[in-house]
């Protein structure tokens, strides 16, 4: 309780120095340093190091903008790797993150927590976007886009170091699986393709696919320890 | 039909990771408000789909860090859901459908999004120009995509017409101009949000294009009792009107 207080004062003195929404602000790290709050791994706490992101978002919620820096902070990177990984073209996803990460500024007084952890509510938004963004038909103006040039931005996209854990574990736990399964999974989820599609150009039949994409997430779950 | 259950629960996994067509998904979401166990397990799927999120994360680029902390001030947030009405939803999941294929949308607000697309593309000239022309035109869909969005036109007496298309559910509202008198170059068009109690808010410059219409511009905080007014203005615009409006038009109740 003590670490939390503190650590919300450590947050309110340097909110001040972060008045300016544009310019290059302070970046706040909480850092845990009391050796008798231990981090607990669960649910809510997958995201590493820093404040419980339930919490945040109830902040949030309240239009607590302080808070949303924070969840920004915590968040930007895998919402914008996971919509640039289903959209390729870095612009497009420049501007899906965006719009994500404003949904969930504007819809946080929607989380519950009791139907899963912040992390997950936040990945579903960003995920569900981004194939929104793919299968959509009538987007007529992306359609136009694919002739124009690319962006000026490079292609190099650098990993973040904080989600290192995550990416092995994720990888050894891929590994894992049947050659089937993960690759069922790969191309619903970093694909963006329905699973009907997924049948298609791996060539069995939609039953198949339908099983192997439960099974391999089931495996996935209980080899990553997801506790929920 | 204890067959066809079985069927619809092996959707889990796909449904969690977004991997099923449209039709599947509502009548997947139909049988997850009847089935706890497939809801249970949709949950801890949905869980390990978040690990696969989170490993794919990457440093993003430092501008959407301004844009998005810049725009957060300037969007109104959705407010809880009540007591009764979580419990009228039943607990099921809120699931976004395409805005532009949302039943509901009215023939005018069509016309009027296939304008706005077309003179969001003309206006367009370079592909930073392009970016930034389809996030605001994403937004710009977002209301005009909007289940309660209304349309309003509304004779400008210096002549043209001014036409607002607003989602108070949204708070948000997509204005545009056809006709409006030309101005030299040293003047615009600036739009406002006018409150009942007289404070102005720009929503910003309404560029004329070659078809005479203006760009459209969208409107944050658009609230009931407010109106909509367009000033003549110095180029570039100013923070607070100085002169009197050329047309108001109160928001569509």
């Amino acid at each position: 309780m003590t670490f939390f207080l503190g650590g919300f004062f450590f947050l309110a003195k340097f909110r001040r120095v972060c008045t300016n929404p544009v310019a290059p602000c302070l970046r706040i790290e909480v850092m845990n340093t009391s050796p008798s709050t231990p981090e607990q791994p669960g649910p809510g706490r997958l995201e590493g190091g820093g404040q419980d992101p339930a919490d945040l978002l109830a902040r949030v919620a309240r239009g607590d903008q302080a808070a949303f820096e924070a969840v920004y902070d915590q968040f930007a990177g895998p919402v914008y790797g996971l919509v640039r990984k289903v959209l390729r073209d870095p612009a497009q996803s420049e501007e899906v993150a965006q719009e994500v990460l404003l949904e969930v500024w504007r819809t946080a007084s929607r989380f519950d927590p009791a139907r899963g952890s912040a992390a997950a509510w936040m990945m579903t938004i960003a995920h569900r976007r981004a194939v929104d963004r793919v299968r959509s038909e009538t987007a007529s103006v992306a359609r136009e886009q694919r002739l124009t040039p690319g962006p000026v931005t490079g292609d190099d996209v650098a990993e973040l170091v904080e989600t290192k854990l995550d990416r092995q574990r994720v990888r050894r736990c891929l590994g894992a699986l049947t050659q089937l399964q993960a690759e069922s999974v790969k191309l619903a989820y970093y694909g963006g393709y329905t699973y009907p599609q997924v049948a298609e150009l791996i060539g069995v039949p939609l039953g198949t696919i339908k099983t192997r994409i439960r099974d391999g997430l089931i495996r996935l779950r209980d080899c990553m320890e997801v506790t929920w | 039909m204890s067959a066809q259950r079985h069927e619809l629960h092996l959707l889990t996994g796909s449904y969690a990771l977004d991997a099923l067509t449209d039709d599947e998904q509502a009548d997947f979401e139909k049988h997850l408000a009847r089935c706890p166990s497939c809801a249970e397990e949709v949950k801890g799927l949905r869980e390990t789909a978040a690990r696969l999120a989170m490993a794919t994360a990457v440093v993003p680029p430092p501008e959407i860090r301004i844009r998005v902390l810049a725009a957060v001030p300037r969007t109104r947030q959705l407010p809880p859901m009540t007591r009764n009405q979580r419990a009228r939803a039943g607990g099921r999941t809120e699931r976004r459908r395409l805005p532009l294929s949302r039943a509901g949308l009215t023939a005018g607000v069509l016309a009027l999004a296939a304008a706005v697309a077309f003179l969001v593309v003309t206006q367009v000239s370079t592909s930073r120009q392009l970016q930034q022309a389809q996030a605001s035109n994403r937004q710009i869909a977002g209301v005009l995509a909007a289940p309660d969005a209304r349309i309003e036109s509304l004779p400008v007496t210096a002549g043209g017409t001014i036409t607002a298309v607003t989602s108070l559910r949204q708070a948000e509202a997509v204005v545009t101009t056809a006709d409006l008198p030309s101005l030299p170059g040293t003047r615009v068009y600036q739009l406002w949000v006018m409150t009942a109690s007289g404070a102005a808010r720009s929503a910003g410059l309404l560029t004329i294009t070659s078809t005479g219409s203006t760009t459209p511009v969208l409107a944050n905080g658009v609230l009931p009792g407010d109106q909509f007014g367009i000033t003549v203005e110095p180029a570039g615009g100013t923070q607070q009107p100085t002169t009197t409006p050329v047309v108001t038009m109160p928001v569509t109740a």
